[in-house]
């Protein structure tokens, strides 16, 4: 991370009045060591640091007050939603204000004609669902964190779920922000309509990581809960086989509600755990659901079950009830606890491959298990080719987190050899910050940087995070246009 | 002077924009040129033309991936999609009818369509040309390679810049090579025809087809008087405007929510069915927006919330005495003008007073370049917009003045 700037720190006190002046309210300002202590990590808990203070504004006018204060005396801030997080996007820094969204959880209109929702940026994922089921209607995008995780950690973080493959990412499911810059101004980008004017600003701050700004309003559509969905369970004798059978699915025009895999590790563990009732002797498990008319589930129900059988699936069955779905669902969905009961810690990568790459990335992934000495587990998201291997290790045995993360670095960048990418869902932050030169040349991240200072240009909004670390875009500033030569002899002219 | 630079390659594309950069050239960058007459004029004499910079990089089919060169013709892109029964979801419609510039022969190609995001009727369901980008390799306004996104269905990698490239009208790179998602063709296709003379009605109807559990992937209404257009003979046999809902997906999913949508909606007029094949020739119309091309009249969009197109539409109809469409279950309006007066005022007023955009999509030339053709941003979106079009391109050679004043460089142009 940065260097803590000493001049902030030494100002400490100050700052503390004058973020007591924006935000009066009781408990608005966190200043305790053992107050701040619940801040010190998100959800990658390796990296821990002591944010320097903590702010709840409860308003936009708050936010845009402490953020134009923070731009006037050049103080550092990393906003925090509920810190879920599996990158460290949220990890303070000593010498920069934490500033927490989870005052701002009001629903604050439905409008069900538009099907659209404006929520607060704390309400949960799961809390915009909670607010609309009564009639019928969800919000599609659903990582499995949903019933803690904000919508504005989500739009952050353009997060997923097992819904992504049909209903899309958070970007295909945003209609709208409001977001306030460092310099303190407010930006209402999109609305209930589909057009905005100017460039795709949302498009941009979905997955932004919140370098951009900080998103104090959202829009998001719903859309009506299908009326039925059933699940089949597919046991495959190799990951080859069960990897075919995914691309024969979606091929085949077949657009599953979900579509996971595991591996027999996986497999074995969850089973352990939840008793869902798999199968033990098959090497990858496919877990797909239909949603739709009860006409179309069971008619598709029957064509999955066909080419399953084409592929050589050699065990399958069907759920007959909403209990048998739901129980089918409890071992992917646990799969994360069950992993922790059988190794002491984990962490779960987060890298995507194009989708035919697969049974390969997982034998490569064996061997990488060997030449590091750990175990590794996969629950995936096979409809888009989203991989979270899972690497088992024991942090008390001295160098074994290292030799996780190496591995783990290991099999991104096997991901990226194959022409994939670092992260499906969980963002860069400062987890894989180091790794992006293993996908983008130095011209593509000033690119991206490019970017980041026409919203941020003294890059005071969660430094540290995405870019690597010797990589700052300061340099950029006094870039200027190259001067060249004024001919390309090859190129035919009319 | 007017030159015309076609690059062939990636390499020659960044000489020739290096070559700009250093000689401060303003280039116009034209895929075939089928839009050159949207948006404003671009304030320089050479132009930078990218339809020899062509070929398919890769199709993959079965992972419904496909790379290729921007300057490649949709033409055969659609040709080779649908030789394997795929197709872009976001079924982009086939614009030089509609802007009428003399140039009716092609369909353009795909670094335009990207470059301008725009897309047909089943934007309301699975979004625009911006959805579909996996990736893309561009070459910056300072003459640099950068590159995006990947081919793989789910990355959140650095920032999402192929969502800053779709739409920026080639303002802030030259993009060599795209990466698109294509989805396979739906087994069935049927489209619900409901008689309704009365805007807000069609307004309603369209709301309450949403509404439901119907999965509608298109919602558009038109008039009486342009049914006739669309080249569907049971369409016009309705002898009244139309509200037409489109459903698609496997057979029997198909049928029977037909049936559902047409009891739904039973209130609201008599129904008819269209099948599969009139339902292609319906909605490849109104993707074209075939009942307002080849006119010379003044043409504009309004953008709105869906559930406020019948009241925009009407209200647009009522004070211009113009005709209109709606598409996008609302949330997409065409107004059609007679004669030059383009009634911006006006029509933008209406559109605001709905916290809808007006855009200008067709008019002379003069006309163009006296107003904003694009809806103004505030003040706020409109200094960040700024910033990222002077990061990108410094010298402001891209473009210059083809999205509007706002977002060129001062002094330039
Ligand atoms: C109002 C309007 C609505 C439209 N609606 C739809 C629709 O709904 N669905 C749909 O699919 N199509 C739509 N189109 C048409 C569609 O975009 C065209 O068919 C498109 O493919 C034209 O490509 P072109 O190469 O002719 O574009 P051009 O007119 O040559 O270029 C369009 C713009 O893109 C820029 N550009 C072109 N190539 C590049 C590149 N490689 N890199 C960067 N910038 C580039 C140009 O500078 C220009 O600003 C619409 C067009 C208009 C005008
Ligand atoms: C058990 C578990 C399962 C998970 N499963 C999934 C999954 O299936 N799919 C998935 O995609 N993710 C998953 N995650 C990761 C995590 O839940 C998501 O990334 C989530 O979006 C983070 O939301 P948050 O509110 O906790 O954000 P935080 O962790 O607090 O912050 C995440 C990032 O968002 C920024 N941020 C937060 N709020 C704002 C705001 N209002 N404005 C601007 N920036 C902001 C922060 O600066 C940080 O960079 C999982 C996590 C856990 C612990």
């Amino acid at each position: 991370m940065p260097e803590p700037d000493q001049s902030t720190l030494a100002r400490r006190k100050d700052i503390i009045a004058a973020m007591r002046d924006i935000v009066p309210n009781e408990g608005g300002v966190i200043v305790d060591e053992d107050q701040l202590r619940p801040y010190e990590c998100d959800g990658l808990m390796a990296y821990r640091q002591l944010p320097m203070i903590v702010v709840l504004p409860e308003n936009t006018g708050q936010v845009a007050a402490i953020l134009k204060y923070c731009h006037t005396h050049k103080i550092r801030v990393v906003p925090r939603g509920a810190g879920t997080g599996l990158s460290g996007g949220a990890l303070p820094m000593a010498d920069a204000i934490t500033i927490s969204m989870m005052k701002f959880n009001r629903v604050l209109d439905i409008d069900w004609d538009n099907r659209a929702v404006v929520v607060q940026p704390g309400v949960t994922n799961l809390g915009i669902t909670r607010a609309v089921e009564h009639k019928g209607f969800y919000y599609a995008p659903d990582p499995s964190s949903q019933i803690a995780c904000s919508i504005g950690g989500n739009i952050a973080e353009n997060s997923g779920g097992v819904h992504s493959l049909k209903y899309g990412l958070t970007t295909n499911n945003v209609l709208g922000v409001e977001m306030v810059t460092i310099e303190g101004e407010i930006l209402r980008v999109g609305g209930k309509g589909p057009d905005q004017s100017g460039y795709d600003l949302l498009g941009v701050i979905t997955g932004s990581e919140g370098l951009l700004g900080i998103v104090t309003e959202v829009t998001v559509r719903i859309l009506r809960k299908p009326e039925t969905a059933r699940a089949l369970l597919l046991g495959f004798n190799s990951s080859e086989e069960g990897g075919n059978c995914v691309a024969r699915i979606i091929a085949d025009g077949i657009i599953p509600g979900g579509l996971e895999m595991m591996d027999a590790p996986a497999i074995k563990a969850t089973e352990d755990f939840v008793h869902a009732g798999y199968p033990l002797d098959v090497e990858a498990l496919l877990l797909v659901e239909l949603d739709g008319p009860k006409v179309e589930v069971d008619y598709l129900i029957e064509r999955v079950g066909a080419i399953a059988r084409e592929c050589g699936a050699v065990y399958s069955r069907i759920s007959e009830s909403e209990d048998e779905r739901l129980l089918f669902w409890s071992g992917r969905k646990n799969a994360f606890p069950a992993i922790g009961r059988i190794s002491p810690d984990y962490i779960c990568m987060d890298g995507t491959i194009p989708r035919r790459r697969l049974a390969e990335v997982l034998t490569g992934m064996q061997v990488l298990s060997q030449r590091h000495g750990l175990r590794v587990a996969n629950v995936f998201h096979a409809g888009d080719g989203n991989l979270h291997p899972l690497i088992m290790f024991d942090a008390n045995q001295p160098g074994e987190l290292e030799r996780a993360e190496a591995f783990g670095a290991d099999i991104l960048k096997l991901c990226v050899e194959v022409g994939g990418v670092l992260s499906g869902e969980h963002g860069i932050g400062v987890e894989k910050r180091d790794l992006m030169p293993e996908m983008f040349t130095e011209d593509d991240m000033k690119h991206q940087e490019r970017l980041k200072l026409a919203f941020d240009e003294d890059e005071l909004l969660n430094p540290g995070k995405v870019f690597p670390t010797l990589h700052g875009c300061g340099e950029l500033k006094t870039l200027h246009a190259r001067e060249v030569a004024d001919k390309f002899p090859d190129i035919p002219r009319f | 002077m007017t030159e015309v630079i076609s690059p062939a390659t990636p390499e020659q594309l960044r000489e020739a924009i290096s070559w700009a950069l250093g000689s401060k050239t303003p280039l116009e960058i034209i895929g075939s040129g089928s839009k050159k007459t949207y948006g404003h004029s671009v304030a320089a004499d050479h132009v930078l033309d990218l339809s020899k910079l062509s070929g398919i990089m890769f199709y993959e089919p079965e992972e419904l991936v496909m790379s290729v060169r921007a300057g490649t013709s949709l033409a055969e892109i659609h040709a080779l999609l649908s030789d394997k029964n795929q197709q872009f979801h976001f079924e982009p419609g086939n614009f030089p009818g509609l802007l009428a510039d003399g140039v009716t022969d092609h369909a353009g190609t795909i670094g335009g369509l990207v470059a301008s995001n725009l897309s047909g009727p089943r934007r309301i369901k699975v979004g625009a040309a911006r959805d579909h980008l996996l990736g893309f390799e561009a070459i910056s306004g300072r003459a640099e390679d950068f590159k995006s996104g990947g081919r793989v269905m789910k990355n959140v990698t650095g920032f999402d810049l192929s969502k800053l490239m779709a739409g920026s009208f080639g303002t802030l790179g030259v993009m060599h090579t795209i990466t698109m998602k294509v989805m396979p063709r739906d087994e069935k296709t049927r489209t619900v025809l409901i008689a309704c003379d009365d805007i807000e009605s069609a307004g309603r109807a369209m709301t309450r087809a949403m509404g439901s559990e119907n999965e509608v992937s298109a919602a558009a209404w038109i008039a009486r008087e342009q049914v006739g257009m669309l080249g569907v003979d049971i369409a016009t046999g309705i002898g009244a405007g139309i509200v037409a809902l489109r459903l698609e997906g496997p057979a029997p999913s198909v049928a029977w929510r037909c049936e559902a949508l047409r009891k739904l909606l039973a209130d609201i007029g008599t129904s008819e069915e269209l099948h599969s094949t009139n339902s292609h020739v319906f909605w490849r119309s109104v993707a074209d927006v075939a009942p307002f091309a080849g006119g010379a009249g003044i043409l504009w969009r309004v953008s709105a919330a869906p559930a406020s197109g019948g009241a925009i539409a009407s209200k647009l109809a009522a004070e211009t005495g113009g005709k209109v469409m709606m598409d996008w279950a609302g949330a997409q309006i065409w107004l059609q003008l007679a004669g030059r007066d383009a009634m911006a005022d006006k029509v933008r007023d209406i559109a605001v007073s709905y916290d809808a955009r007006a855009v200008l999509v067709r008019a002379p030339e003069d006309i163009r370049n006296q107003m904003s053709v694009f809806h103004a941003e505030d003040a706020a979106l409109a200094r960040i917009n700024a910033r990222i079009r002077e990061n990108f391109d410094p010298e402001g050679i891209l473009n210059p003045g083809r999205i509007g004043q706002m977002l060129t460089k001062q002094g330039d142009a």
